[in-house]
Order: C-alpha cells, then structure tokens, then sequence
C-alpha cells in the first residue's frame, strides 16, 4: 500500500520535473540577428527577405542562400537547410529559426507570413466578376 | 438568406430543448420530456436542411455566398466540390453541427433505453446549442456583397449585358455584382484524402462528447458507478474513430504532402492527439472501474478532460493563438468567434469540474485493497503515464500562449521537445502495457507472475541484442525498442490463448499487440532513416544511400498545368520508376511538390522533389531594375542607366532589317567605376544576346529582357542576367532536378500496428456493447 503511494507520486514529482526542464530547454525565443549572434542557441528571428540581393539554390549543398533584415534593421546571410519555401516571393515577412554560425545564420526552418487574407482577397473578387 | 434563418430557427429550438430537458431533470418529471425532444428533433432538422443548402449552393457554384466563393471554383470535380463544405472555418464548424446532430439522434435513443435520457441530452442540447451559436456568428450564408462591400455594391445604369447581379434596392438603383467564379481549393487539399479524413476527424471529435454527457449525468444523478458501464462502449468508440483519423492525417501528410514522414509534431496534428490519448487512458481507468470499483473520481476528471481538450485544440487551432509560430497558417475567425470559443471552455471546464468538486465529498471511498502486483496498479501507472504524455504535448502545443503570458512574447517549442519528451513515458507504457496483461486483479502470485515474464523478457532481449550486433546504438532506444518487443511477445502469448477461449475477449490484447508494432516502426523508420539530397543531371545516373542508382529522364505535363518529373530507380538490379509531381500554384503563390515513394516489403523509398534547375540559370542570377536604379551583384554595384537604342533607325525596324540594341549599365567596386553595354541583336526577326564583361569583377552581363516605357520613360526596366564564369556550381550542361531520397526500413510496421489498433478497437466496442446491453435491459 505504501510502496505502491510512493512509487505513483514518484512518477509523478518525476513527470512534472522532467516536462519543464525539457520545457526550458526546447522553448525557442523570438530575437534579433544581434541577439542571434552572442548566444549558440537555436532561435526564431522575424524579418524580411532583401528583395535587391536576390536568393540562390545550392544544388550541390541542397541550401538556399538569401539575405534578410531583422525587424531592427540589421541584415544578415541566411543559409537554409533545403529549397526555397512555398511563398517565399509574396510573403510580406519571414520568420527563420535556426542558430548563428561563422558570419551567416544557419536555418533549419522558414516561415513565411503571407498578406493579410482579406486585402488580397478584396482584390481577387474583382477580377472574378 | 434562408439558410441563415433556418440556423438560426435550429439555435433556438436547441436552446429550447436545453430548458425543457433541465425542467424535467429539476422537477423530476416527464412533462417536459416530449417538448424537449421535439425541439432536439426541430433543431436537428434545421441543420439538415442548412447543411443540404449550403451543399446545393456549392454544387450549383453560387458565388453569390463568400464562403462558396472563397474555397470551390467551377473546375473542381464533384467529390473535391463536395469536400469544399469544410474547406473553411464556417463549413467546417457546420459539417461539426451535422454529425453532432445524428449522433444526437441515436443517443437520444441509446439513453432512453438505458434511463438516462433527461442528464444526457440535457448536456447534449447545450453542446448543440454552443456549435449552433458558433454558427450564427460564423454564418456560412454570408452574401459576397456583405464581405467585399466596396468592391461590390453600385449604384446607377446597369451594363447591357450583365446577368451576375441582384438588385439590394431597386427604387434607389442599387445593385451589387458577384463574381462568376471561385477563388478554388487550396491544392494541397485537392486529393482523395480531402474528401475522408475530415470526416472521420470530425466523427471522432462529436463522439467524444459523448462520454463527456455519460460522466455529466453520472454527476447530475449521482450515479458514481453505472454510468461507466453505459459509456464505456462509447469512449472506445470515439477513440477507435479519432485514431482512425489521426492515422489517415499521418498517411496524407506522408504520402501526398511530402513531409518526408507521418507526423510533424504540428499543433493542428497535436490538438487531435491530446483528446485521443486522454480517451485511450479514460478506455483503461474505465476498465478497471467496472471491475473492481477503483477510480471513480478519475473516470470523471478524464471523461471532462477529453472533451474540454476537444474544445482547447479547437480553439488553439481555430483562433489564430498561435499566430506565426506554426507551419500551417490560420485565419482570424474575428473577434466573436474568438470569445465564443473561449467561452465555450470556460463554461464546459466549470461546468464539469465544479460540478464534480460539488459531489466529491458524497462519493463512495472504495477501500484499495489491490497490491503492487496487480493490474489495478499496472492499469493506474498505465492510464498516468499516458495522461503524461498528453499533457507533454498540450503544453508544447500551447507554448505561444504559455511564454506570452510568462514572458509577453510568443515563442514555440522545438520538435525535438516532443522527441524528448515522449521516448521515456513510450518505454513505460511498452513496458507496462506489457506486464498488465500478465498481472490478474487484486493480486497475483510472484513466482507465476515472474515465470510468465521469462519468455517475452528472454526474447525481448535476444532481440534488442541481435539490433545492438546489428548497429544499433542509441541507448534509450534499445530500451525502448526491448521495452516494444517485450510487450509485442507478451501481447501475442495472451493474446493467443485469450483467441482460443473467446476470441472476442482478444481486443485489449489485439490493440497492445498493434501498439507495439507502431513503436518498433517509429524506431525503424525515424530513428533509422537514411537521407540525402542529390542533383540528378538529365540523363546521368547517380547512386544513393548505398546502392539506389538514379536517373532523371525527364518531365512530362499532366493535367491543369502540373507536371511529373520521372525517375528511374535501379537497386541490385530491379527497376522501378517514380514520378514526384512538382508545380506552380497561383491558389497558393509558390511551388507544390508531391513526393513519389516505392513501397517494399520491408522499406519505403521516399523521393521528394526539391527543384528543377535550368541549365542556363546555373551559376546566374537574374535582375530587374528601373532606369537609374542600382543594386548590389556580389561585390559590385550594378546601376541601369538607360537603353541605347543609337543603332535602331526607325525604318529599318519596320522593314524587318537588323538592328542592335543596347543596355548601358555602370558598375562600380571601391570607388572605380566604369560602363558596359550587353546587347540584343535582332536579324531579320532572329534574336541574339551578347553579353558584356565587366572588368572590375570579369562578370557576364546579359540582357534577358527589356521593357521600355514610351510615355513615361523613367519607368523603362530592363531585366538581366549576371554570371560569374568562375561559380562552383555546375554550369553548363542538362537540366538538373534536385530531389530528396530517403529510406524509410519497416515503415510498413506504423501501418500495420496502426491497423491492429483499431481493429482491437472494433472488437472491444463489439464486446463492450454486449456487456452494456447484456446487463443493462
């Protein structure tokens, strides 16, 4: 009877301990390229693709280079594992998560963030009439 | 407009129902039972007919309604043109309501042969009403002209030959236009998956309640006990068709989608999960109450928990909380609806809990009398771990939520979270899903207990050992790959001898036998996948992950504008040939890429188109710029001065004769600057391009295409192209078509196990509604 109380609250205290600790360490924070640059730890930057500096598949890296300027203004090369995202071209900004390395960010993940649905839809019902 | 009314008329005989059925739970009579059920039954006629409206107006493509027009088109076929019912919020909150409504129908019959049809349907009709009332705000029915006012309201002389409008007022001369066309369906959701999944989704989530209202009445009339017996073949139920669900979610994610696999830890694959593994621990805690009485209190709470959890993940996934933390991009559904959702928790969660708190004190405090060695204990351990790892997963999913409230910004939780999270509470339930069916109630005898254990234990191992030999090498999963093949051996022995006796008995042992087989295919088929991205120049062939040559032979198009690039696979001398689809949506503004995968025995050969690189762009990169406007090229900066158009006399353009037209561009690096001129030579119609070399960075510059304005010419643009003749990567040459190949080993084994599940669960409803039946008339 008792062994069986401790066993369950033990699990439980366990549980309860392991799940924040995994909570802290995986929770991945919304910063800047400067941020991004002192810390190694993965992190989510929000800005915009530079449109004039254009973008590159590396087929032979299978990386998609292009530059983005955080929402602070600063710009930086990202480098992203894979090929140019759906959207990539419409979105009105991106969200790259990932982790500074040698003088670029290194991407593992995009997110692009399209034009508000109603603007563009707004325009779209006139060209359906 | 009728339809708009008819949703509403249904709110409202909902609502009505909802009255009548609380006056004859409070005054104990059936007075109001006849009322009530008329109402549920006027309710639930209403949104039949909404539903067949909106469908018909799909079917006929009346664009006159924002939603038709939003999510179908004209060229659909039918069954995706059907599956355009739920494409959106609105339609789907009313495909909800529907199967909220029959289900209503045979669980108005189902309680009142058990004696609990006041409790029930009085929970029933409020849940009714709630979804109903989400409809009313989110009105499928809208007119266009209400959405997009200013685009389409007019007033004045109509044009001649115009049949796509309406008069709004006549006297005034108002009218409005609508459009003769949809906006269409989101491609990614133009497949035969579209036209399930949903549905058995949305059939899981609707059954779900209805343990809820079981649990709910149990509370209402203080039955503590019977009513787990009356939902029990309902919670299986649920959880066997929201398993359904998920699985076939994970089967379009990876056969179609091209996620390179069958869960991505998304939060709208999440909020399916958390209510269904509540429910799968609710089956167990369930199972031991009816046996031996434990877990009374933890039976409600769980019952409560897996529908709140419904409304949470509908929320979550509804109310645009999670705003750009996630792949799948979801729309605002407005202010109302937000609240409205939020409310609806608010209310269910109070509602359900205070009402158990009310009644905790009055409940029954069965005495334990089981011992550690029992499959009480085992199941208690079991059901807690499983609500772990639901709860690992809520909190994950709700991260946004949870850092902006402690830190005032969102933020998400790595995949890997989940991974790690997961893997230990996975080795226990293997483990125990294992032991609990070698334990017996109440007690067993340890020396049988532990004689039971060798043989599953000794094979367990032999094979985990035979996988270390064999290359493996993570430690937590060798012991979760032992903790899986311990309790498939086990789940197959009892398994057996249960078949033997009373194969209808087999269900527990069925499912556990599945559920290891889907843990040992996640190892094999995440843990061990093997991947790698390969250039496949047209025509050569490319070997792969040890052995798979490849070759890329070309595309062909198919229909509307799509097209399959066509690989030939060669492996120890078979053939095989895939074709990824790749193509432009305009829906969606970027590429699709369908995968194309071989299915072995023993593993699947994933192909997932990347890109097709035209062998001219290789190296190059291509630019517009406006008259005067400059921009930076690697290292030099790159300024349009002005078309040089010195050699064209007008005549001989006329005639057809040859001319020669320039791009002046200046480039400049560290202060040098100097000017070249690539050029167009056009002869007699055939058109030549002659790039210039720059000689500060001995880039080539070509035009590619030049856009003169004659009225405005400071508005003239010309597009070229730079390459630098010294770039790595591959230059001239075929088109090149960069794929991802992957193996997945044994991923037929997520499948199978998967399969097994639910079969396990089919054979358990059976059973369980024997039992129900049996004892209950």
């Amino acid at each position: 009877m008792k062994i069986k109380i401790i066993i369950a609250s033990l699990i439980i205290l366990i549980g309860i301990v392991f799940g924040a600790v995994s909570f802290m360490e995986s929770s991945v924070e919304y910063t800047g390229f400067s941020a991004a640059k002192s810390t190694h730890r993965k992190v989510h930057v929000k800005g915009e693709w530079v449109r004039e500096k254009g973008g590159e598949f590396d087929a032979t890296k299978s990386q998609f280079v292009f530059y983005m300027r955080d929402d602070d203004d600063e710009e930086m090369k990202v480098v992203l594992e894979g090929a140019k995202p759906n959207n990539f071209e419409v979105a009105t900004s991106i969200v790259v998560k990932g982790s500074y390395q040698n003088g670029y960010f290194h991407a593992s993940e995009l997110l692009t963030k399209c034009p508000s649905k109603y603007e563009g839809d707004a325009e779209s019902v006139k060209k359906m009439l | 407009m009728i339809g708009n009314i008819v949703v509403k008329i249904a709110f409202a005989s909902a609502f009505l129902s909802v009255l009548c059925y609380f006056q004859s739970y409070r005054k104990r009579s059936g007075t109001y039972l006849p009322y009530a059920r008329g109402s549920f039954h006027i309710a639930v006629l209403g949104v039949m007919i909404a539903a067949a409206l909106l469908l018909f107006y799909i079917l006929t493509h009346q664009f006159q309604y924002t939603y038709v027009w939003n999510y179908s088109s004209t060229d659909l076929p039918v069954p995706l043109l059907i599956s355009t019912f739920y494409a959106g919020q609105e339609g789907s909150f009313m495909l909800w309501t529907l199967y909220t409504c029959i289900l209503g129908i045979f669980l108005m019959q189902y309680s009142m042969r058990k004696g609990y049809e006041t409790e029930v349907m009085a929970v029933y009709s409020v849940i009714l009403s709630f979804l109903l009332l989400m409809l009313v705000v989110k009105n499928p029915f809208a007119y266009i002209w209400d959405t997009f006012p200013n685009e389409l309201i007019r007033s004045g002389p109509l044009q001649a030959d115009m049949v796509n409008f309406v008069w709004l007022d006549q006297a005034r001369g108002m009218w409005a236009q609508f459009p003769t066309e949809g906006k269409g369906l989101n491609p990614l959701l133009q497949n035969y998956w579209m036209v399930i999944h949903p549905q058995v989704l949305f059939t899981g989530f609707t059954t779900m309640s209805v343990p809820f209202t079981f649990a709910m009445a149990g509370l209402l009339r203080r039955d503590y006990h019977d009513w787990v017996k009356v939902a029990k073949p309902w919670t299986v139920f649920a959880a066997a068709v929201l398993g359904t669900g998920i699985m076939l979610g994970g089967f379009w994610a990876y056969e179609t989608l091209g996620w390179g696999g069958f869960w991505g830890w998304d939060p709208v694959e999440n909020s399916s999960l958390i209510p269904w593994l509540i429910s799968v621990a609710s089956i167990h805690t369930m199972m031991s109450q009816r046996r031996s009485g434990t877990f009374v209190r933890t039976n409600f709470v769980l019952a409560i928990l897996s529908y709140v959890l419904v409304l949470y993940s509908t929320f979550l996934t509804r109310s645009g909380v999670l705003g750009e933390t996630s792949v799948h991009s979801f729309v605002d559904p407005g202010m109302w609806a937000y609240w409205l959702l939020l409310a609806f928790i608010t209310i269910f969660t109070t509602a359900g809990f205070g009402l158990l708190v009310m009644r905790l004190r009055e409940m029954p405090k069965i005495p334990v009398e089981h011992s550690i060695l029992s499959r009480e204990f085992a199941l208690f351990l079991g059901a807690s771990t499983i609500v772990f790892v639901a709860m690992f997963v809520l909190i994950g999913t709700s991260s946004p939520i949870i850092t902006e409230i402690l830190e005032g910004k969102k933020s998400a939780v790595d995949q890997s979270f989940y991974v790690k999270t997961t893997l230990p509470p996975g080795i226990l339930i293997a483990l125990l899903s294992g032991i609990g069916q070698l334990l017996w109630w109440r007690n067993s005898k340890k020396g049988k207990f532990f004689l039971s254990l060798l043989y599953p234990f000794v094979g367990a191992l032999v094979f985990t050992g035979g996988l270390i030999v064999f290359g493996m090498r993570d430690i937590p999963i060798a012991i979760f790959t032992f903790a899986s093949a311990f309790s498939l051996f086990v789940n197959v022995l009892v398994g057996y001898r249960i078949f033997k006796g009373n194969p209808r008995f087999a269900g527990g042992s069925i499912a556990h036998i599945g559920l290891a087989l889907m843990f040992l295919g996640f190892v094999s088929s995440v843990r061990y996948d093997d991947k790698a991205t390969v250039s496949l120049e047209k025509g050569k062939t490319v070997e792969v992950l040890s052995g798979y040559k490849l070759t890329y032979v070309g595309y062909h198009p198919l229909e509307r504008e799509r097209y399959a690039f066509n690989v030939e696979v060669e492996k120890d001398g078979r053939r095989f040939s895939v074709a990824p689809i790749m193509y432009y949506s305009d829906f969606s503004q970027g590429l699709v890429r369908n995968p194309d995968i071989i299915n072995l025995f023993t593993k699947d050969f994933y192909i997932s188109p990347l890109s097709l690189e035209e062998p001219q762009k290789n190296g190059t990169r291509s630019v517009t710029l406006r008259k005067g406007e400059s921009i930076q090229v690697s290292d030099v900066s790159v300024r349009f001065v002005d078309f040089d158009f010195s050699d064209v006399q007008k005549g001989k353009m006329l005639e057809g004769g040859s001319f020669v037209i320039g791009a002046i561009l200046e480039i400049e690096k560290n202060g040098k600057k100097e000017r070249i001129v690539p050029k167009m030579k056009n002869t007699r119609g055939e058109i030549e391009y002659v790039m210039a070399q720059s000689s500060l960075n001995k880039n080539e510059f070509s035009i590619v295409k030049m856009m003169p304005d004659r009225e405005d010419p400071s508005n003239s643009k010309l597009e070229f192209s730079v390459r630098d003749p010294q770039s790595t990567s591959a230059a001239k040459g075929e088109e090149t078509l960069i794929v991802e190949a992957s193996i997945k080993p044994f991923i037929n084994l997520v499948w199978v196990g998967t399969l097994t599940v639910v079969l396990g669960f089919i054979v358990t409803v059976y059973r369980r509604r024997q039992e129900a039946r049996g004892e209950g008339e």
